[in-house]
């Protein structure tokens, strides 16, 4: 195997949160990402998934410095992206690229978006001529299902979907190495996205670049991943490569995911779905103790609340935190 | 059935530099009391500014010409006053992006009292209460504390549940629910969609749900239709639009949606070219240059969608050959 690209450890992120209170404002430290750790190699798609607010985006952006790190370490090629100096950051940042998940805010609303999707190359290939830019941005406009004619118009004349795929252009024309995607696909119409999943294969078996993958729509997921990583809560569930994960999840919460996955399928109604998985998302200020995943496991113990369950290996590229693993992969599904 | 909103050949158009865009090509459809509609389509086909102009909510650079009828009054272009009592109280929108529709300087907490006291003459009390229930409703993490919190510290997820929440305070007649799923992992989702199915059976609130996820779709709605360019193009039950769709573009939408079963070593069958600019108004079919059927009638010729109102129907010269 080739060395990581990218290799992340132990990485935490906290965020203060104030709130009002009658004796003045309390500050009270929330803990987004929890002690995460695994790396990415060239050509590889690594994707995330996991329920609102688990951190799946915190992560993303720490991982690129958008927000610092309480704690761990970025490794990118070797280099510690958490220490290293402002200007050697800025050079790399040609080669990291993100696609945020709120397109519409991402995006200056003063500026057309033709210069939206060329400014990082006014930034990482300052010797490129205007005409080679825009030549680059029109490239770019059509690999991504856009008009050519539309670079002279603003953001907020475009619908979310067309903004989604500006996004993707921006972030793909300094030719990155890195790629995160956060949701890049889940404001786009089927026929756009199956375009755009397209695309970022065939981008990446051109390039080889790197990608991580965040959404929430596993039929996605599987589709663009080579490995899966699965969030609760801040922490990482299970990790493994896709048929593993699909085929033989070992986690409780992976395999209730798998379980609830909707179909185009008239005959299933809402109801149906709901039974898959109840209860409520804890709150992140104040986890479960042991397991975070207790409180809506249907297969928890005592044991579950008393101590945390340590990341164990399945084979050499499964992790699993689960107390019970053997049995729950025991239980039908 | 009475129909609760009734929307007649609505065009919306922009104004954009020296240009002028359509965004909603004189479009007609019903929702009757009770009912879910999905409207689904290729993204810009104009399904948010359809709502939008109908509760008077367009760009300053719009103009929205037509009819909507609510319980059989004109709300289109409506004075504002008269607009903003009908919203909130009779009809709530989810909006697609959570930002706008929250206020990003007020507390959670804040923008849900305020409309339980405006809108359900609650006292301060009381609407504290009800904004930590309804947060309760829709399954927020710790709710509470999040009572406190700014929208800017909530995940995308966590933000749509709030709009949620503040779309269905008031226990509207109609809902219209904008993309209202699309950053929230299955089975949260799951449990919203329960949510919504709910709030139409205890209180028959009928919804709006417009959406690019069939699958929420195919779960939710009575009665489907597929918008492209400005248009409806397919309009049918549930049922009929997914077992047996008529138009290419909604055959070829089918077609593209990965499954558990999807081969990933294979590309996934996109529907070819990009969707049309709405800049220029095509005489024929707006779906011609990405349509395998294309004749030459196609290019001449618009298309209309035929049959009587509440028939599946579709808007495509191969049906009437
Ligand atoms: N700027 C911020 N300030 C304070 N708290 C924040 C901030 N950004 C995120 N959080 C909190 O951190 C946690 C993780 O948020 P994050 O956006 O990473 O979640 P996510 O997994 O991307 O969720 P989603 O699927 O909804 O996008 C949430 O509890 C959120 O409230
Ligand atoms: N303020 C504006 N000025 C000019 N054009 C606009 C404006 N707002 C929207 N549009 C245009 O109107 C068209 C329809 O937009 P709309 O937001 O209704 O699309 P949509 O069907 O909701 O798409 P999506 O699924 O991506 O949300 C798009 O072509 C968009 O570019
Ligand atoms: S450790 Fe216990 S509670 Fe956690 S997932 Fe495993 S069985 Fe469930
Ligand atoms: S009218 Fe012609 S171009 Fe349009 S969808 Fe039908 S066959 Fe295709
Ligand atoms: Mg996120
Ligand atoms: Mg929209």
């Amino acid at each position: 195997m080739t060395a990581p690209l990218l290799s992340v450890r132990s990485l935490c992120v906290d965020y203060e949160q104030r709130r009002a209170g009658v004796f003045g404002s309390r500050a009270s430290t929330l803990r987004a990402v929890h002690d995460i750790s695994f790396e990415l190699s060239e050509g590889e798609t690594l994707g995330i998934v996991g329920e609102t607010g688990c951190g799946k985006t915190s992560l993303g952006k720490a991982i690129l410095q958008l927000v610092p790190p309480a704690a761990g370490r970025v490794l990118w090629r070797g280099t510690d992206l958490a220490r290293t100096d402002a200007r050697t950051l800025t050079r790399l940042r040609s080669e990291l690229q993100i696609v945020f998940q709120d397109p519409l805010s991402a995006l200056n609303p003063r500026m057309p978006v033709g210069e939206i999707v060329a400014e990082p190359l006014r930034v990482h290939a300052a010797d490129m001529s205007a005409q080679e830019r825009r030549a680059a941005v029109a490239d770019m406009f059509e690999r991504v299902g856009l008009r050519p004619e539309m670079t002279s118009r603003y953001p907020n004349e475009f619908s979310s979907g067309q903004c989604q795929r500006i996004s993707i252009a921006r972030a793909m024309i300094t030719g990155p190495k890195l790629l995160v995607c956060d949701e890049p696909v889940s404001a786009l119409d089927v026929s756009i996205q199956a375009q755009i999943c397209n695309l970022l294969r065939r981008l990446q078996r051109e390039t080889g670049i790197a990608i991580l993958f965040i959404s929430h729509d596993l039929s996605v997921l599987r589709y663009m991943s080579h490995r899966v990583m699965v969030l609760y809560l801040g922490r990482l569930m299970e990790i493994a490569p896709r048929d593993e994960l699909f085929e033989n999840p070992r986690h409780p919460y992976s395999r209730a995911l798998i379980e609830a996955i909707p179909e185009a399928d008239p005959d299933r109604g809402p109801h149906d779905m709901a039974d898959a998985l109840p209860g409520e998302i804890p709150s992140a200020l104040a986890p479960p103790s042991g397991c975070v995943f207790r409180t809506r496991c249907p297969i928890a113990t005592p044991e579950c609340a008393r101590t945390r369950p340590p990341g164990e290996s399945v084979s050499a590229s499964h992790r699993v935190a689960c107390h019970h693993w053997r049995d729950a992969h025991a239980q039908p599904r | 059935m009475n129909a609760l909103l009734e929307i007649r050949d609505l065009s919306v158009r922009f104004d954009v530099g020296d240009a002028e865009l359509t965004a909603v090509r004189e479009l007609s459809l019903d929702v009757a009391e009770g009912e879910c509609l999905g409207v689904v389509g290729e993204s810009g086909a104009g399904k948010s500014q359809t709502f939008l102009a109908a509760l008077g909510l367009l760009a300053e650079n719009a103009r929205a010409e037509g009819s909507v009828l609510y319980r059989g009054r004109e709300i289109l272009n409506a004075p504002r006053r008269e607009l903003n009592t009908l919203r909130g109280r009779r009809i709530a929108m989810v909006f697609q992006d959570p930002l706008s529709g929250l206020t990003s300087t007020l507390r959670i907490g804040r923008q849900l009292e305020e409309s339980a006291r405006r809108h359900l003459g609650m006292n301060a009390r009381q609407a504290r209460g009800k904004a930590l229930e309804m947060l309760e409703t829709v399954r927020l993490p710790d709710p509470e504390h999040c009572l406190d919190l700014y929208p800017f510290e909530l995940s995308g997820g966590m933000r749509q549940r709030v709009m949620i929440a503040l779309g269905m305070i008031c226990r509207p007649d109609l809902l219209i629910a904008d993309e209202p799923t699309t950053a929230l992992d299955v089975t949260i989702q799951a449990q919203i969609l329960g949510l919504l199915a709910e709030l139409r059976r205890d209180a028959n609130t009928s919804v709006v749900l417009i959406t690019h996820d069939l699958a929420v779709a195919a779960g939710l709605c009575d009665r489907i239709l597929i918008m492209y360019n400005g248009r409806p193009v397919e309009s049918g039950t549930t049922r009929e639009v997914f077992t047996a769709p008529k138009h290419p573009y909604t055959k070829g939408l089918l077609a593209s949606l990965p499954s558990l079963a999807t081969d990933p070593a294979i590309d996934l069958t996109a529907i070819p070219g990009q969707p049309p600019d709405a800049l220029v108004t095509p005489r024929g079919c707006a779906f011609a240059e990405r349509c395998e059927h294309v004749m030459d009638r196609c290019i001449s010729e618009r298309p209309l969608l035929g049959g009587t109102r509440g028939r599946h129907a579709a808007a495509c010269h191969l049906l009437s050959p």
